[in-house]
């Protein structure tokens, strides 16, 4: 399948961008946003929405077998990862759950059609004291801005849909080489509506060309970016006061697998979650686990859930492999595992280290000093003892307030303390294991607002 | 420490100087695919190097039996001097160990000197422990190589070379601290060795260096750097400068040794200062390490160019030097004019861009080039990890695998970088280290 020249990242790569190119972009996407986008109402655009996932879910699909075919190539990712992540992705693209994120993030499901009174009240011309004197419409920004980070598609996918939802031209900014996938998903909705397809573009370059930016950010209502916090600083400065900026900085995520959950066939059940969260999308983004924390005192010891998390990534290295890493990566890896081999050798008791056999593909590191480490991720993953989840607590203070995920696998009596504790803690989402990357539809980024971020309200008082 | 490690290191320092006596310039490489010669770059056809094999196995045992650290390492891994049957196979430590164990056959009241790595100010350093007859074979290691890669490599390549009678009183300028503020840094040590060898000022033994360098040797204008209340490295502008006023005025080249980063303060001030020398022809710059966020980064391609730009030092006489402290022996990249003038006498680049730099040890030491995935050698001209069998490192551990990603070129090899984020750092670190989804 070739893919038709609709957006700047179908030019051929030897296509150099200018300011007055990317200008000339916006301007096209607000006139055509006008035209075509600003008057759709919320159920049309949930409608084509949806009718593009069922067509990625379904296995003839030519975009789903592009992703798939070339995906390797341009992504890294292998074929089984790629098509676990992006149907877990289009999954959530119901009816059902676009209502809930509508009703989460604006109160009533028509905010974005209509003025909708606090008690679900439409006012009518001419009538007066319906449920409350006031009313209220949400609107979206004319453009909106994405500046997408590299690792995984999932986030710019889904910055794509709520702009859409909110009725937005949107011009997506992909990182050098990270285009393939939010390029095929655009092109998706190109192709289901025509129209809907023209509101959006998708572009690739290095990020820091400062001429480009400018002329992109001139144009723009609202930016939302994820990066380092580097880049997020050097765009907040490149910004004019008027634009609304959304940042996603660097965040980091956990398990905690409570003793007395591993018992019996539970197990297994609970080292293949962990495993999944490991595998899913080669544990690259902010909500895969860096370190698993594990209960001492249970049947299981925290030596023993590591040694059976390293059995069962060797299996899915079997069904659902890494893939190829560039050199450098799978240099990191080795490296670190030099370090953990050599500490194994001479502190067996402190630390122990599984590694897959003649290759990179996974590594599962324990140690008894609980203090929270960093993974060089690529399907690396630490476990580590603690008493409690205070302690685990205690031991990631270095990273409180940058973290996004806590995967549990908790008895279900204990759930809602342990998660209270989470929240005041300062974790923005808690999930049960094996669901970190996996995140619904409603997710609130970083602990953000949605759409209520992204649109400004307009109240209307009545008389 | 024992009398067989004393033995070995006696005589390996003879081979070494033995080496640097064969008369030899770097345009007669012995050059063949033999992988048991193909590191070898100008020892005579008698030397005792030609069988590294046993050499290697020999130190092995013996580390094996006195550095009680590295035996947890090999007997882990069930490789041990009965199994081992040649050089290829001894277990090699990463340098990231050096932080965390002691890696040495020296008693602790043995220990006189010990080198650190010089990483940020976070992390634990690498330690190199040493005593006098370490040091011995370290200074032979590290000054014949020099002289033949580094010296004799300008003296081949100038037109109006100079005897090296004569080459040795060149004027030296280093950009680093002086040994008695660095005491610690195997690289100021390799430079004070070179120093001393071309005709510096002598000075006292290491273990007494403390107290009593001073005014004699090392002055101000051959090492103009300090050490910053930070602990961080800084020049001393004017003194460098002097150095280089005075170079010109008299006509004499200079050698200039460094780390990169140190080229770029200089080249930076000179650049704010709108300065320009042009060196004497057969001056030579020595330029080692990354940057370290010690500076500004930038490819060495273009530090070069700025190098000749401001200090009228051709490509041809700037070279790399590939060290590390967990080594006794360094690495330097080929002389940029061999490629030329062997390859393409018509067109000779002016600029240094256009020639790869490949690096080359001495014979003493092996060299593999492994799979990062399996650990296994690769094949030449794909990239793995630099995996390095140092002799000279007599009373630590020979073999020794770096975090540095290079690809093998003949007997050469070429630098290509350094696995990141390998080491598990402190948080504050980490985090900003982190990738974003």
């Amino acid at each position: 399948m070739n893919l038709p020249n609709y957006f700047l990242a179908d030019l051929p790569p030897e296509a150099v961008l200018s300011p007055a190119m990317v200008t000339e972009a916006c301007r096209t996407l607000k006139r055509n946003r006008a035209q075509y986008l600003a008057q759709r109402s919320t159920a049309s655009l949930v409608g084509v929405l949806c009718d593009v996932a069922e067509a990625w879910l379904k296995p003839d699909n030519a975009f789903r077998r592009l992703a798939l075919e070339s995906g390797p190539e341009k992504t890294g990712f292998s074929q089984a990862t790629l098509q676990k992540g992006l149907d877990n992705f289009f999954h959530q693209f119901t009816p059902e759950n676009f209502h809930a994120l509508l009703v989460q993030e604006l109160g009533d499901a028509r905010r974005l059609d209509r003025f909708v009174a606090c008690g679900g009240d439409v006012p009518v011309a001419g009538v007066s004291g319906f449920g409350s004197n006031r009313a209220a419409l949400a609107v979206g920004p004319e453009l909106l801005v994405h500046i997408a980070a590299g690792n995984l598609p999932n986030p710019a996918l889904m910055s794509m849909v709520l702009g859409l939802l909110t009725r937005s031209a949107q011009f997506v900014k992909c990182a050098h080489a990270a285009a393939f996938l939010p390029r095929l998903f655009a092109h998706s909705i190109y192709d289901a509506d025509t129209k809907l397809g023209a509101c959006l573009e998708i572009a690739e370059w290095h990020g820091g060309n400062v001429e480009l930016e400018a002329a992109l950010f001139a144009e723009a209502d609202c930016v939302t970016a994820t990066g380092s916090d580097e880049t997020l600083a050097a765009i907040r400065l490149c910004l004019p006061v008027k634009t609304r900026f959304l940042s996603y900085g660097h965040r980091v995520s956990f398990g905690f697998v409570a003793g007395a959950v591993l018992h019996g066939s539970h197990t297994r059940q609970i080292i293949s979650r962990a495993a999944d969260d490991v595998v899913a999308w080669n544990q690259l983004g902010c909500l895969s686990p860096h370190v698993v924390y594990v209960q001492t005192g249970g049947e299981v010891s925290p030596e023993k859930f590591a040694e059976l998390l390293a059995d069962e990534l060797e299996r899915r290295e079997q069904t659902e492999p890494r893939g190829e890493l560039p050199a450098e990566h799978a240099a990191t890896i080795a490296s670190r595992r030099g370090i953990y081999e050599v500490r194994a050798a001479h502190s067996p008791e402190t630390t122990q280290h599984w590694c897959s056999r003649n290759s990179t593909a996974w590594t599962v590191v324990y140690e008894a000093d609980a203090r929270f480490q960093l993974s060089c991720l690529n399907r690396f993953i630490y476990v580590k003892g603690v008493r409690d989840l205070t302690e685990a607590l205690q031991n990631a203070e270095t990273v409180r307030g940058q973290v996004s995920t806590v995967g549990l696998a908790v008895p279900e009596h204990k759930l809602e303390e342990l998660a209270a504790q989470l929240a005041r803690w300062g974790a923005t989402r808690v999930c049960p294991l094996g669901r970190m990357q996996n995140p619904p539809l409603t997710w609130r980024h970083d602990g953000r607002p949605a759409l209520g971020d992204l649109v400004t309200w307009t109240d209307m008082e009545m008389g | 420490m024992t009398t067989e490690l004393s033995n070995f290191a006696a005589r390996l320092r003879e081979i070494i100087l033995s080496e640097g006596r064969v008369p030899r310039g770097p345009d007669s490489e012995l050059r063949t695919p033999n992988s048991e010669l193909r590191n070898h770059n100008g020892d005579s056809c008698n030397s005792p190097l030609r069988d590294f094999n046993s050499l290697a196995l020999e130190l092995f045992a013996l580390q094996f039996q006195h550095n009680a650290a590295y035996r947890k390492i090999c007997e882990a891994r069930g490789l041990t001097p009965e199994v081992v049957e040649h050089w290829t196979r001894i277990p090699a430590v990463p340098t990231s160990a050096f932080k965390e164990l002691e890696l040495t056959c020296l008693a602790p009241a043995e220990r006189t000197a010990v080198f650190h790595s010089s990483g940020t100010t976070e992390q634990k350093p690498s330690r190199h422990f040493h005593n006098a007859e370490s040091l011995a074979v370290y200074e032979a290691s590290l000054w014949v190589w020099f002289e033949k890669r580094f010296l004799r490599s300008a003296d081949s390549l100038s037109a109006s070379s100079e005897k090296r009678g004569q080459a040795v009183r060149a004027p030296l300028v280093i950009l680093t601290p002086s040994p008695m503020q660095a005491p610690h840094s195997s690289l100021v040590h390799m430079f004070e060795t070179v120093r001393q060898k071309l005709g510096g000022a002598s000075v006292p033994a290491l273990s007494s260096r403390r107290s009593r360098w001073g005014g004699e040797g090392g002055s101000r204008a051959e090492f103009p750097g300090s050490i910053a209340a930070d602990g961080s490295w800084v020049l001393d502008f004017d003194a460098a400068l002097k150095a280089l006023r005075e170079s010109c005025a008299n006509g004499k080249p200079l050698i200039m040794l460094g780390t990169a980063f140190s080229f770029v303060h200089l080249l930076d001030f000179l650049a704010e200062q709108d300065l320009r020398f042009q060196l004497p022809a057969g001056s030579q710059v020595m330029e080692t390490g990354g940057y370290k966020n010690r500076s500004r980064s930038l490819p060495k391609a273009e530090l070069h160019q700025l190098i000749t730009e401001r200090l009228g030092v051709p490509p041809s006489h700037i070279i790399c030097e590939y060290g590390m402290s967990e080594l006794s022996s360094q690495a330097y990249d080929r002389v940029a004019g061999d490629g030329w003038r062997v390859t393409d006498k018509d067109s000779t680049p002016r600029h240094s861009t256009l020639v790869t730099r490949h690096f080359l040890f001495p014979p003493w030491v092996r060299l593999q080039i492994v799979s990062p995935e399996t650990g296994y050698e690769v094949a030449e001209g794909e990239t793995g990890l630099i995996r390095v069998f140092d002799l000279a490192n007599v009373f630590s551990v020979m073999a020794i695998q770096t975090e540095d990603l290079g690809i093998r070129r003949a007997e050469h090899f070429e630098l290509i970088g350094r696995a990141a984020l390998a080491e598990p750092r402190g948080c504050s670190l980490m985090v900003a280290e982190t990738r974003k989804s």
